[in-house]
């Protein structure tokens, strides 16, 4: 705990609770509205707007958010242009923003993978700021006022989308809305789980929480606080073992959500009845 | 007065499909009108509906309802629309009661920052005993029978208070009884609030005597148009030998 004595390591433990909890919200609208592929198509155009920043040699961090925000943008009402799935959307900006990353790459080979790059892959406890804090901060409580705001709506979208159309409720403007939020969280996620696991919280978190309850509302808590208690499980491990904080936190909502499937309420009542 | 729902020449084509699934479609329905889509697989009667509520978008022709474009104003068209979709089941794992469900519908009413009053929850309630399912009110709703989530389905659509009924194949989950009955219920409902109804179904046992007109289709288009022992003796005589007594 002497860890904690250190300002950057307060900073670092206050980003992953934030950062949990901001997964945790965001991934049960995720799941529920079928936007699976969102998780890493945001944050591979992110890691591609990183790389662009450290060629550029700007904060790697305002290019990789400018990169996902743009994303994030596009994909909603490119897909309604070409009426196409939102998947098959995603899944082109995946392999679009991926390689543009490794393009950006090779305009700073001295940098290579290491360093600013690395971190963005990878997540760095370390590297959390103030301003960063500031930041998801800021997109807590905004993400918070719009749920409250939009509740019913977005409550709807997530029984069945064609189902809200036919009862009158622009479906496409709270999906966008979702998906640009999304793109929001992964960004700022970046720092700290990194580029390559931050879909992991976007998912675990709120798959565990629906494992257990029959009550939206009560998953809309439960799953960002299953997300805040993966990352500060996943910072202290990181910090005692010496690994890297983002592989650690995805590992422990894994191993939450395979015990959720295990010990799930709803699936031992649903084995029952099968019996 | 105008009509409440009008097509003009209207044609959909699904995305991908090189036929449309409805064709040069020529339909009005007045104020109350109590109505039933007939006809056998694939005959658009689905597609019918869809466009109605402008879920689906046109490919030709024109469609006013409540005197609006449904194209352009579709949102504010299917606020007054009570739409149950064919074989809608919710998954048994799903978060949410039958309440919730039935409530939904009228949020499209309540508009956008607005929360569900007292009184849209007595609506909802309201219709959930219409349909003797008031007691299945905070049960999750992916646990209910097949007939008990048609129930809910179609006490959601009761609930939003609509001025147009559209119902696809509101009985094929219900027991035979509860067919009678709800096919009764739903006739009287139209009756008593002076909606406009139009019921998809295959079953033609379950036509009741209260319905105005019968509409055939086949290969997306309208073949008939007329009083139901008139379609019924047509569907027969000319083209589906033996559907009436197969259906249903």
């Amino acid at each position: 705990m002497m860890y904690l004595e250190y300002a950057i390591f307060q900073r670092a433990l206050l980003g992953c609770v934030f950062i949990g909890l901001l997964g945790g919200l965001i991934g049960v609208f995720v799941v529920k509205m079928r936007l699976s592929t969102i998780g890493y198509s945001m944050s591979h155009s992110a890691f591609a707007g990183a790389a662009l920043g450290v060629a550029l040699s700007v904060d790697p961090l305002l290019t990789a958010i400018i990169f996902s925000a743009t994303t994030a943008f596009f994909i909603g009402p490119a897909a309604d242009k070409a009426r196409l799935p939102i998947d098959t959307i995603t899944s082109i900006a995946f392999s679009l923003n991926m390689a543009l990353a490794f393009i950006f790459l090779t305009f700073s080979p001295q940098i290579g993978l290491s360093s600013e790059v690395a971190s963005v892959l990878w997540g760095s406890i370390v590297s959390v700021t103030n301003r960063d804090l500031v930041y998801l901060i800021a997109l807590c409580s905004i993400t918070l006022a719009l749920i409250y705001l939009f509740w019913k709506e977005l409550f709807t979208i997530m029984f069945d989308r064609k189902m809200a159309e036919a009862d009158g409720i622009n479906t496409k403007i709270f999906v966008y809305f979702m998906i640009f939020l999304a793109g929001l969280i992964v960004a700022l996620s970046l720092k700290i789980v990194g580029g390559l696991l931050v879909y992991a919280l976007l998912f675990n978190p709120a798959s565990s929480a629906l494992q257990y309850l029959h009550d939206m509302r009560k998953i809309i808590f439960l799953s960002p606080i299953i997300g805040a208690a993966s990352c500060i499980a996943g910072f202290f491990t990181s910090l005692f073992l010496d690994i890297p904080v983002g592989s650690c936190i995805a590992l422990i909502s894994t191993l939450i959500f395979a015990v959720s499937v295990i010990f799930s309420p709803k699936r031992k009542r649903r084995w029952r009845n099968e019996d | 007065m105008a009509p409440i729902i009008e097509l003009r020449d209207v044609s959909t084509v699904y995305e991908g499909e090189k036929r449309p699934a409805i064709r040069d479609v020529n339909l009005t329905f007045e104020e109350g009108e109590f109505a039933y889509v007939i006809g056998p697989n694939a005959a658009g009667k689905t597609t019918l509906l869809e466009t109605i509520n402008g879920l689906l978008p046109i490919f030709k022709g024109r469609i006013s309802v409540l005197n609006l474009d449904v194209q352009k104003y579709g949102k504010q068209v299917r606020c007054q629309i009570g739409y149950v979709p064919q074989d809608f089941m919710v998954d048994p794992g799903e978060p949410y009661t039958a309440l919730d469900a039935v409530l939904m519908g009228r949020y499209g009413k309540i508009g956008v920052i607005g929360r569900p009053s007292r009184e849209d929850k007595e609506k909802a309630i309201e219709a959930m005993r219409l349909l003797e399912i008031e007691d299945l009110a905070n049960k999750p709703v992916g646990k209910l029978s097949g007939g008990q989530q048609q129930k809910v389905m179609i006490a959601r659509a009761i609930a939003k208070e609509p001025k147009i009924l559209l119902l696809d194949e509101p009985f094929s989950n219900l027991d035979p009884e509860s067919r009678d009955k709800i096919s009764k219920l739903i006739a009287q409902t139209s009756s008593e609030r002076n909606l406009t109804t139009i019921i998809v179904t295959h079953d033609l046992h379950q036509i009741v005597d209260s319905c105005s007109r019968t509409i055939v289709m086949n290969s997306g288009r309208i073949i008939a148009d007329c009083e139901l022992r008139k379609a019924l003796a047509l569907i027969e005589k000319w083209y589906f030998p033996g559907f009436w007594r197969h259906s249903g």
